[in-house]
């Protein structure tokens, strides 16, 4: 079954390679990742859509390597999904009316354009950029770049409101071990 | 500046820091750097220079099984490291705390296919708890500080240091004052007392429980716990191969290993028990045959210190994560006594009645010197004796090591469990007989394993390491291989004959003593002169070459579905 997590790992060297590492060697299919900055500084945020037929074990496995700060599944909670995906359609001039026609429908954008081609920019869920992709391609060839999902839960508190940085984790984590 | 040191210098202070006395390994381009600072360390850090990075790294691995402490390695780039590959596979498998120093090509040809440069942080990416390259000095201190506290923290596992030359060779004013910082690396939390009490709760109620004894309790140091809750509930113990030593195997809950070659007792209890109390063993299918039909009746407590360990091989009613000895006491708070004597029992009543089928508990009537013969009289000598600690080696001699000899202290069993890696035994062997040179150290190998690092003899002679004792069960097969294609690819004995030197001849050449045994009459007397020789010593003992482990369960076949003897011709 296909999930969607949500990790925060630390921004060291290799620290997206030990992940996707990981997803290969237990043999999960990797269907999308996006990795960006985070709120905290040195920390980045991924969404890893990953097909798993136990998410627990693969959170479990994720949270053993060292720069994976936390793992969420969001699968079955309430979060938004959003994909933007740039569109190079081949269409000559007189076609271009029925293309910004398509991307007006979609709420999608013209961002630029050549003698022979324009390049369509539409940010919405993934089957959303799907419809609107199978539309261009009746126009003209198309060639696709797509961000992968990103994923945002809607309930909990925000985390680390006041924006603490990973020394204040070391900090509580290094008292835990102290004391066991 | 006084306080100015290259970075190979920091690495060796780091080392005495670490409280490292010993490290393995091999020179080379890369790392020379490292091996010039050295020598000022002489008095502090002893280097054994061995004859294969393989051996480097098992022999780092037998110093670590037998002490508890991080084995540490030393490789240079290239084909140096890649040597290292399969020490720390093994030690990732085994969970033995291991850190491996590798040398790098200078930052300035990373990246250009550079003389014996080889991505040694990216081959050692899956089998590591945690790498590193280092291409600043000043990361040292901290780098290797984090190294040994990940290696030998929670789980225990190898950590791979990969360092450029120049790094090596830059100068520094080191900063000691360095605080961990990795918030990522889950340390074990305070037992879940809820936990406990509701495993007490199902101990307490059950009629057929039983112990499953792994690694994590020698790792942990929990024996001494274990046996107390053993002995107030009665409960049997089974130990795993990794488990040996972690309960006396002469005391009376004792009933022996489990698994593919585990007795048919011990297999039976399993699948009838009703409580499960699993102790840092982790599920492997050498145990459990099968996993789906593993102890179907049985509601199973977990414990280990690996949350990812919980549930990946069998369904858990109470997991109880954390260290096996705060675990073990824990429980020993909320668990009253109780009794198990009708179980006990009635898996007694079983042994009796199948141990007379059990071929390797009955000497067959032949002349011919069998492994029987071999491994009562070290039995005898070993539990006679005593200060002593036994490597195995992977495959026939190493079950029949685990199932004759009679096990009684945590450490004593040192083997490759996980990972299967054949060539281990006189390596390890030799690193555990430089963390104990008081104790007799005892390798027992086939003559397969004995023929892929018996270049560390060398070693062992230049050394002067005088207590390792090599005993060589000699079949002229791959045994495991060949005993599978007897009993289930029809005796096509495809690559298994195996030939050899005369290892007696061998040990001699290497300027160790060696002696070829293959009388009945003189496996005893072999074994007390090796035993009494004031040096290390190989022994040949040239068995029968088609005896056979039994009790055996085919593969992909449930724990209760076992082969006691070769089927009638």
């Amino acid at each position: 079954m296909r999930h969607t997590l949500i990790a925060l790992v630390e921004d060291r060297p290799g620290a997206l390679n030990r992940v996707l590492g990981l997803l290969r060697g237990r043999g999960l299919g990797l269907h999308s990742i996006a990795v960006g900055d985070s709120e905290t500084p040195g920390v980045k945020r991924t969404t890893v859509l990953v097909d798993t037929d136990s998410v627990e074990q693969t959170i479990k496995q994720l949270n053993r390597l060292i720069e994976v700060l936390e793992v969420t599944d969001v699968t079955n909670s309430e979060y938004v999904v959003r994909e933007t995906a740039l569109v190079k359609i081949h269409a000559p001039e007189p076609r271009r009316e029925e293309i910004k026609t398509v991307a007006d429908g979609f709420g999608a954008r013209i961002v630029g354009s050549s003698p022979q081609t324009v390049v369509v920019e539409m940010t919405d869920t993934p089957d959303r950029l799907g419809e609107m992709i199978a539309r261009a391609m009746v126009i003209g060839a198309c060639e696709t770049m797509r961000s992968g999902s990103l994923a945002m839960a809607l309930g909990g508190p925000t985390r680390r409101a006041n924006a603490a940085g990973p020394e204040d984790a070391t900090r509580a984590w290094w008292s835990q071990a102290d004391g066991a | 500046m006084t306080d100015e040191r290259t970075g190979a210098q920091v690495m060796c202070e780091a080392l005495v820091r670490e409280n490292v006395e010993v490290m393995f390994g091999i020179p080379g381009g890369a790392i020379m750097p490292f091996y010039h600072a050295m020598w000022e360390y002489r008095d502090k850090l002893r280097h054994v220079l061995c004859r294969h990075e393989q051996g480097a790294g098992h022999a780092a691995e037998g110093y670590a099984c037998s002490t508890g402490k991080v084995g540490v390695c030393v490789a240079t780039s290239g084909p140096g490291a890649t040597n290292l590959v399969t020490p720390i596979a093994n030690a990732w498998m085994d969970s033995t705390p291991l850190v491996a120093i590798t040398g790098q090509v200078s930052s300035a040809v990373l990246g250009k296919d550079a003389f014996q440069e080889t991505d040694i942080t990216g081959i050692t990416l899956p089998i590591t708890k945690h790498n590193y390259r280092i291409s600043r000095a000043d990361d040292l201190p901290s780098v290797f500080h984090e190294a040994f506290h990940i290696a030998r923290t929670g789980r225990p596992g190898p950590v791979l240091i990969d360092v450029t030359r120049d790094a090596q060779q830059a100068r520094v004013v080191p900063d000691w004052n360095t605080t961990l910082n990795v918030p990522g690396f889950d340390a074990p939390a305070g037992i879940d007392r809820r936990a406990v009490r509701e495993a007490a709760r199902l101990l307490a109620g059950a009629n057929k429980p039983l112990i499953l004894v792994g690694n994590g309790v020698i790792i942990s140091g929990a024996a001494p716990e274990l046996l107390a809750l053993a002995e107030r509930t009665g409960i049997p113990v089974v130990t795993t191969l990794h488990g040996i030593g972690g309960f006396p195997e002469d005391h009376p809950l004792s009933i022996g290993m489990p698994g593919m070659h585990g007795w048919v007792h011990v297999n039976r209890a399993i699948q009838e028990c009703d409580v499960l109390l699993s102790v840092g063993a982790r599920f492997d299918d050498r145990v459990t045959g099968k996993a789906s039909t593993f102890a179907p009746r049985a509601k199973v407590i977990h414990i280990d210190i690996d949350p990812s360990e919980i549930g990946k091989n069998v369904r858990v009613a109470v997991a109880i994560i954390g260290d096996a000895r705060a675990a073990l006491r824990a429980l020993l708070d909320e668990t009253p006594p109780r009794d198990a004597a009708i179980w006990l029992r009635n898996i007694r009543d079983t042994q009796a009645t199948h141990q007379h089928r059990q071929p390797y508990l009955r000497r067959p009537d032949t002349t011919e010197l069998m492994p029987h013969d071999v491994y009562a009289a070290l039995n005898s000598a070993l539990n006679g004796r005593g200060g002593y600690r036994v490597v195995t080696d992977v495959g026939q001699h190493q079950m029949w090591a685990a199932q004759l000899i009679e096990w009684r202290r945590p450490r004593t069993h040192i083997t490759s469990g996980g990972a299967g890696t054949m060539g281990f035994a006189v390596p390890a062997a030799m690193g555990a007989a430089i963390a104990h040179p008081d104790e007799t150290i005892w390798a027992i190998v086939g003559d397969g394993g004995f023929q892929m690092t018996n270049q560390e003899l060398a070693t062992i002679s230049q050394e002067n390491i005088r207590n390792v004792k090599v005993a060589i069960v000699n079949n002229g097969y791959l045994g495991m291989v060949r005993q599978w294609q007897q009993l289930f690819e029809g005796r096509r004995y495809s690559g298994t004959p195996l030939s050899g030197p005369s290892f007696a001849g061998l040990a001699e050449a290497y300027g160790l003593r060696g002696f070829t045994v293959d009388r009945i009459e003189d496996a005893s007397e072999a074994i007390r002169a090796a035993w009494d020789h004031d040096g290390s010593v190989v022994l040949d003992f040239r068995v029968e070459r088609e005896a056979n482990v039994f009790p055996l369960v085919p593969p992909g076949l449930s724990i209760g579905e076992m082969i006691t003897r070769e089927a009638p011709a």
